[in-house]
């Protein structure tokens, strides 16, 4: 295939970044300049249109403070129905930590205040002012094509959050947290939107995921079967394995 | 209580330095303060020392250095807490080390470097003269928690001060130059000035990009490095504050960030009431701190060894070191406590701008991959290898470069500690 292309709608890249999360930008990018697909960003900032979204092949949205997160969610306001339509209609999407819990039914704080999420995932979260959980994780993807290997990241959220009935956790934790610490779930998975809590960044230790993202953006865009060419992942698979073995999880 | 508790305290860092058991800067210290919670107060209410406090993400060791050297040679006389044991318990220590057995310190001055959480329990004990607050960077947030709520502590803390101590404020950091908001402490204040050093656009990661006071999106007219510059927001017109000192005759280390630590110095003494030539002279007697562009000496080659603990003070070294033309790099990640165990950061580094097709880059620590992976991902392909055992690392990069090199090593805290042990200690190669 020639003269692919991809554009990534990056969320609030200032606002919502605050754990390092562009390397998953970076990831993307220089995995499809390796493979000479075009990788366009478009920075969707404050006062965004919604129609820009439209635009975007895929969309990317970071974890935050409090503060930042109040401001993001007045701006979004506007845009619930078009971000919605976007996610239903399967256009893919990583959402971390903050985002992940932005595009649920609520964030409880720990002093009771309860923030409005999107409402777009059966999910809610809430803060019970104990200990952040905090470290590094590894989990099972709950993805078919992606179930054989094992991914690492590093978690940090004081938020606990409970999936609904019909939803599908993004993985099964081997070691770590994952969504509250009790029933070894870590994020969700809804339509091609994943949501996970994995910071690290996720997607360079991942590399996998990356790609998994890569082809279902392509597939969509091109509506046809996409084979990404291979790439040299030594180094990733050997940070990752690091960190597995230090959890003692077997690679 | 307190002279048996300094005579029992001086005994145990005696025993701990002679066994080297934790270094036995903190755990004396530890000790006192569980016996007597008012341990810290009670020394300082019997003695005539002034205090100075210094606070900041990055800069604290340097510019305690540099107040001290300028103190000193002013025939003042000066103690410090250890470099890195910034708690409450590394004060004591300090404290049961410099007293007397009358529980009193006879030195003119104390300087504390004292940790983001500890300034707030540090000013429930005692009412410094001087409290100088460097920046605030996004660093370690699984230990320190975000810069805002950081800020609020900040705040909560300096209002209970009064016109007795003076606040010593970086002017170009927008969290910081609002922290006069509800004190009655002086306040005066440091920055840089010089355009010629500054751009127009905030670096990637830049932190406090918003009004502290509004939350709009801050105007700048300069800017020094990540979110340091003349700012100003065009909604409730809150600005930088006039500068009291904004450049320095003499700039004892390299790069922008040390000319802010020279200006906070400058901006101390001055407070305390020393005149600009003798800092000046003071200044041109500084030797940088232990790991801060510290020059060593190793088997006939040298070895320049920069903190670089979180992305501002890696940007900022990287860019100081491509001034001088540096090629060979010796970057050490860990993740142990010290340095924070999320190393999420160094994705947060500009490597695309500052490592380039011509550098070496070795890298090591308990995280070497994870760096690997961000060379890697970088723009350009330097020449890369990734060795986690550190002694090995270190002779690999050693042998890259030819004797008129400079071999720059980049290590976070932990690492810095490490990377001296095997450097001056001769221990191991």
């Amino acid at each position: 295939m020639i003269d692919r292309n991809l554009t990534i709608g990056w969320l609030y890249p200032e606002l919502m970044g605050t754990y390092g999360d562009r390397g998953n930008i970076i990831t993307l990018r220089r995995r499809c300049k390796w493979r000479n697909i075009d990788f366009r960003t478009k920075v969707l900032d404050i006062g965004f249109e919604p129609k820009e979204m439209l635009e975007c092949d895929l969309l990317f949205m970071g974890g935050a403070q409090d503060r930042q997160q109040k401001i993001v969610a007045e701006d979004l306001k506007d845009k619930v129905g078009t971000f919605s339509q976007i996610i239903r209609d399967e256009i893919p999407g990583l959402y971390i930590c903050g985002a992940y819990q932005f595009l649920g039914k609520y964030y409880k704080e720990a002093d009771g205040t309860v923030i409005p999420g999107l409402g777009i995932i059966d999910i809610y979260t809430e803060n019970p002012n104990t200990d952040r959980m905090i470290g590094d994780i590894a989990i099972i993807p709950r993805i078919d094509t992606l179930s054989d290997f094992i991914f690492v990241g590093f978690e940090n959220h004081g938020g606990r959050t409970t999936l609904g009935k019909n939803v599908k956790p993004f993985g099964n934790v081997l070691s770590g947290f994952g969504n509250n610490g009790n029933d070894k779930t870590e994020g969700a998975i809804y339509k091609n939107s994943i949501c996970t809590y994995l910071h690290g960044p996720v997607l360079p230790k991942n590399p996998e995921l990356a790609d998994y993202l890569i082809k279902t953006a392509l597939e969509k865009k091109y509506k046809k079967t996409v084979n990404l060419e291979h790439l040299d992942d030594t180094l990733e698979k050997t940070a990752r394995t690091v960190i597995a073995q230090r959890l003692g999880v077997k690679v | 209580m307190n002279s048996l508790l300094i005579i029992l305290g001086k005994i145990l860092s005696f025993f701990s330095k002679k066994t080297n058991l934790g270094g036995g800067s903190t755990w004396p210290g530890h000790i006192a303060l569980i016996i007597n919670n008012n341990f810290i107060q009670n020394i300082f209410e019997k003695s005539q020392t002034e205090i100075i406090l210094i606070a900041g993400t990055n800069g604290k060791t340097t510019t305690s250095k540099m107040i001290r050297t300028i103190l000193e040679r002013n025939n003042r006389t000066v103690f410090q807490n250890k470099s890195g044991a910034n708690l409450l318990n590394g004060i004591a220590s300090s404290l049961i080390i410099k007293a007397n057995f009358y529980g009193k310190v006879k030195k003119d001055f104390a300087i504390f470097e004292v940790d983001e959480n500890t300034l707030p329990l540090i000013l429930k004990i005692i009412k410094p003269g001087y409290i100088v607050l460097l920046n605030l960077f996004r660093d370690q947030l699984d230990r320190y928690g975000e810069i805002d709520y950081i800020v609020q502590n900040w705040n909560t803390a300096l209002k209970t001060l009064d016109a007795k101590t003076t606040l010593i404020l970086n002017a170009d950091d927008p969290a910081i130059a609002f922290l006069n908001k509800d004190t009655k402490a002086k306040v005066k204040y440091f920055g840089l000035n010089d355009v010629r050093v500054s751009t127009r656009k905030p670096q990637y990661s830049a932190d406090s990009v918003f009004c502290p006071n509004c939350h709009s999106k801050l105007n700048f007219r300069m800017i020094f490095f990540s979110h340091l510059g003349d700012w100003k927001c065009s909604n409730c017109n809150l600005k930088r504050p006039r500068l009291d000192i904004g450049s320095s005759k003499t700039y004892p280390l390299s790069g922008i960030y040390n000319r802010y630590n020279t200006n906070a110095a400058f901006l101390t003494c001055k407070t305390i009431g020393i005149d600009n030539k003798n800092i000046n002279e003071g200044l041109a007697h500084f030797k940088p701190a232990f790991g801060r562009q510290e020059l060593i000496n190793f088997n006939g080659k040298k070895i320049q060894i920069c903190l670089a603990k979180n992305p501002t003070s890696f940007n900022e070294t990287l860019r100081t070191i491509n001034h001088l033309h540096g090629k060979n790099l010796l970057i050490i990640i860990n993740d142990h406590i010290p340095d924070g165990t999320d190393v999420s950061w160094i994705w947060d580094i500009n490597i695309e701008k500052q490592i380039k097709d011509e550098h070496n880059v070795t890298i090591s620590g308990t995280r070497a991959y994870d760096m690997g992976l961000r060379i890697k991902y970088g723009k350009f392909s330097p020449n890369l290898s990734v060795e986690p055992d550190l002694s090995k690392a270190i002779l690999n990069a050693l042998e890259k470069i030819s004797p008129d090199e400079t071999l720059y090593i980049l290590p976070t805290y932990s690492a810095m500690l490490e990377v001296r042990k095997i450097l001056t200690g001769r221990e191991i190669l």
